[in-house]
């Protein structure tokens, strides 16, 4: 009895002692065990050994670890990326011994211990075409071969330095990244042979400092991601989306698109994959679409994360607005008229162009990431109208020193504005979301995303503007302007004691007379353009003067003026209005004019 | 005088015990040189010899010629210096050294062959490293305890030498006059953590 229970105990022990030894950490019994015993499908018809596929005893190769391998060719197709800055070299030492069998040349059975004509017989004579198999073009992987010093760390804020990499990631002797940086062929305990694991990317950040990432939505999100949601051709490890981290977006080896390592070679099928309403929130896949839109599958393969926006083909894709490393939910809603207008949580981390035309990493403003491709950029598109005045860069347009302006880039601190709908003011200044949005946007009062995906209404607006001549008037013709200027003081000619005449009687649209955008300084005065008035010369034509035939606008005060111009065949010359009483700011808005 | 003789008695009968005990396992053996001229035709001469028995703290009786503080090359940093029981394995499988130990034609044998598990020109970038002291401190390594619990492999003075895997006398009968079995690369896995 007693024997028995000694033997139990020692049988116990003995079970404890052999997991500890041979457990998940062990090559023994790993993917990497290829005796004859292995686990996988690869593995020796005869042999019990387990360290011979790589290491011999005696005679191995000079190199290290006792190699018992052939080196593979030497030249590989190696990553490149236009961002990069690192210099990136064919591989070499442990990498090499890797690739021995992993770019699935060579033989896995020929090891120097044997005899050339007697190579260990194998179940598969190199490694099949699948994951393992990196292939000789070693551009769709993560780039190995190139050292991790302080110049690259100082060159690229977004790696870490190389002595505060974890000792958990070896690189080689002169500091270069090897496979063996992030794998460990020794010890599957983690999957996928990692020292570190890649929950949560932890192998990743280890290295990649990405601005913002800590706090963005990609890497807080606990949406789920099961099954095959992310990428219909594969399985994520992880069931949510801060589980997976990089993986959703990037695959490591492999990658269908090699430059940045990219799930897919369209640019924004690696965002919309998700944001269709199969994982996000919102479905953007749907707002694109639309009539009007930002649809960033216009153009593939012409965005380059390293352009710049003066000289970049025209094209759109989602990362020129939305930095996936750094955005945040947007949890402000937003109504009418921003008043704090810092970029918010989805636009964080995002290039721009400054109102004064300079190039910035981090847009401040939302309005310097429109300015991307809105401003100085090649090749803008044309105008649909023909005004006074014509400008195409929209950076000119809202300059704050221009004669008139609608206040995107600054206040515009203009009393003659009685209109506007609380809260804003004089010194209100708007975005360029206020009015271009997503027809179904929150802040429009719908249901969807915030921001301009696309829009059901022209010009990707949030709401309808009717442009057309002979439109009559209606809250909803104008639903745009109305937004914000109440439609009231605009029908009571609080400002412009004549509106009521031109906007009902003649129906005449608001965009025949007022350039939305603004008038730049160097085309247009403060006598002739203030009150955003420019004329739409296919409505309003020039009329005969004893000076010639002009079209022109003179602002004579505070809400009075004269016109110029033949419209809808009637002849203005020098034809006055003044609102003298000035008092109609002050009049009831409460009058029976249904919005 | 009773002492040294009590001794000497004692250590001979030992030898003669062990002796007796390790010769029937070399005989048959790769390193039975019973038939071997050079060898003095005993088959133990070839490496033990007390008529030749210089340094008195070689246990084995040693020949005297096996040079102890032998310095080479090595596949970590630095150079090694041979114990006993790697010095006397490389009398032969150096192919440089001790050359009057054994007769020319062997020593060539050695020396020229490719896959004879040699250290060749005296250089150990290719083999397992020898007459090194066990990274015991190392993570990679299990600790020293658990390497000689197992009673087959030995660390002499915590260093590995040839002789820490080999058994000259090839008493277990394995491949390659190893120790202990290398199935599932069992003698591997008592050093390496892997």
């Amino acid at each position: 009895m007693r024997m028995r229970r000694v033997q139990l105990a020692g049988s116990v022990v003995l079970a404890t002692v052999s997991v500890v030894a041979f457990g998940d950490e062990s090559i023994v019994n790993s993917k990497h065990d290829l005796s004859v015993r292995g686990p996988g499908p690869i593995r020796a018809i005869g042999e019990d050994e387990v360290c011979i596929f790589c290491h011999t005893p005696h005679n191995a190769a000079p190199q290290t670890p006792l190699w018992n391998r052939e080196n593979p060719r030497t030249h590989y197709r190696i990553y490149d990326s236009s961002t990069t800055d690192a210099r990136i070299d064919q591989p070499s030492g442990p990498s090499k011994m890797c690739l021995s069998c992993h770019d699935g040349s060579m033989a896995l059975g020929s090891l120097l211990s044997l005899s050339v004509t007697e190579p260990m017989v194998m179940t598969a004579r190199t490694i099949p075409p699948g994951s393992a198999d990196l292939t000789g073009d070693l551009s769709d992987d993560h780039p190995i071969g190139f050292h991790y010093d302080r110049a690259l760390s100082n060159s690229d804020r977004q790696v870490r330095p190389p002595e505060v990499v974890s000792r958990d990631m070896p690189m080689g002797p002169h500091g270069e990244v090897h496979c063996t940086t992030c794998h460990d062929p020794h010890n599957n305990a983690l999957g996928d042979f990692l020292r570190v694991s890649d929950q949560m990317s932890a192998i990743c950040v280890t290295c990649h400092d990405l601005d913002g990432w800590y706090r963005a939505s990609h890497t807080t999100s606990r949406k789920r991601t099961t099954g095959r949601a992310v990428d219909a051709r594969e399985r994520l490890k992880y069931g949510t989306v801060r589980d997976n981290g990089c993986m959703v977006c990037h695959k490591i080896h492999s990658a269908p698109e090699a430059e940045r390592l990219l799930r897919h070679t369209a640019e924004e099928d690696n965002c919309l994959n998700c944001h269709s309403g199969a994982v996000a929130s919102f479905n953007i896949a749907a707002d694109i679409r639309k009539r009007s839109g930002h649809d960033p599958r216009w153009r593939t393969g012409v965005h380059d994360a390293a352009e710049t926006p003066f000289t970049m083909r025209r094209h759109v894709e989602c990362v020129d607005c939305h930095n996936p490393h750094a955005a945040q939910a947007n949890r402000v809603g937003v109504v009418r008229g921003t008043l704090g207008q810092t970029v918010k949580g989805p636009n964080l981390h995002v290039s721009g162009v400054t109102i004064s035309g300079r190039e910035t990493e981090r847009a401040d403003y939302l309005y310097e990431i429109c300015l991307k491709c809105h401003g100085d950029s090649a090749l803008r598109p044309r105008l649909g109208t023909s005004r006074q005045v014509s400008q195409t860069n929209v950076r000119f347009e809202f300059q704050t020193s221009n004669p008139s302006f609608h206040p995107v880039a600054g206040p515009r601190r203009n009393s003659e504005v009685p209109s506007l709908l609380s809260p804003l003011n004089a010194g209100s200044v708007i975005t360029c979301t206020d009015c271009h949005n997503s027809d179904n946007a929150r802040s429009a009062g719908g249901s969807g995303a915030n921001g301009p995906h696309g829009s059901l209404n022209d010009g990707l607006l949030v709401r309808n503007l009717d442009t057309a001549d002979f439109t009559s008037e209606s809250a909803d013709s104008y639903a745009l302007c109305y937004g914000c200027h109440d439609r009231q003081s605009i029908l009571n000619d609080e400002s412009f004691s004549r509106h009521r005449r031109h906007i009902v009687d003649i129906r005449t649209p608001c965009v025949v007379c007022h350039d939305p955008h603004g008038v730049y300084r160097g085309q247009g005065n403060a006598t002739n353009h203030s009150h955003l008035l420019n004329f739409d010369l296919a409505v309003v034509t020039p009329a005969d003067t004893s000076t010639g035939r002009r079209v022109e606008y003179v602002d004579t005060g505070r809400f009075s003026g004269t016109c110029t111009m033949t419209c809808h065949g009637f002849p203005h010359v020098n034809f006055p209005y003044a609102n003298a009483t000035a008092a109609g700011a002050s009049r009831s808005r409460s009058r029976g004019v249904s919005r | 005088m009773t002492r040294t003789r009590v001794t000497s008695v004692a250590v001979v009968l030992v030898l003669a015990i062990l002796g007796g005990w390790a010769w029937g396992d070399v005989k048959g053996s790769k390193h039975d040189f019973s038939n071997a001229e050079w060898a003095g035709g005993d088959g133990c001469s070839a490496c033990h010899g007390p008529q030749r028995s210089e340094p008195p703290e070689a246990a084995p009786l040693w020949d005297a010629k096996a040079d102890l503080n032998r310095v080479f090359g090595s596949p970590l940093n630095g150079t090694r210096r041979a114990g006993e029981g790697t010095s006397v394995c490389l009398r032969c499988h150096d192919g440089t050294i001790a050359k009057d130990s054994v007769s020319d034609q062997t020593k060539e044998r050695f020396a020229n062959r490719q896959h004879s598990g040699v250290f060749a020109g005296g250089h150990q970038r290719s083999d397992h490293p020898v007459g090194v002291e066990y990274p015991q401190f190392d993570k990679g390594y299990r600790p020293i305890t658990s390497v000689v619990a197992t009673g087959t492999v030995t660390l002499p003075e915590n260093r590995v030498e040839c002789s820490s895997c080999h058994d000259p006398h090839d008493m277990s009968g394995e491949e390659h006059m190893l120790v202990t079995s290398n199935g599932r690369s069992a003698l591997c896995l008592v050093c390496h953590k892997k």
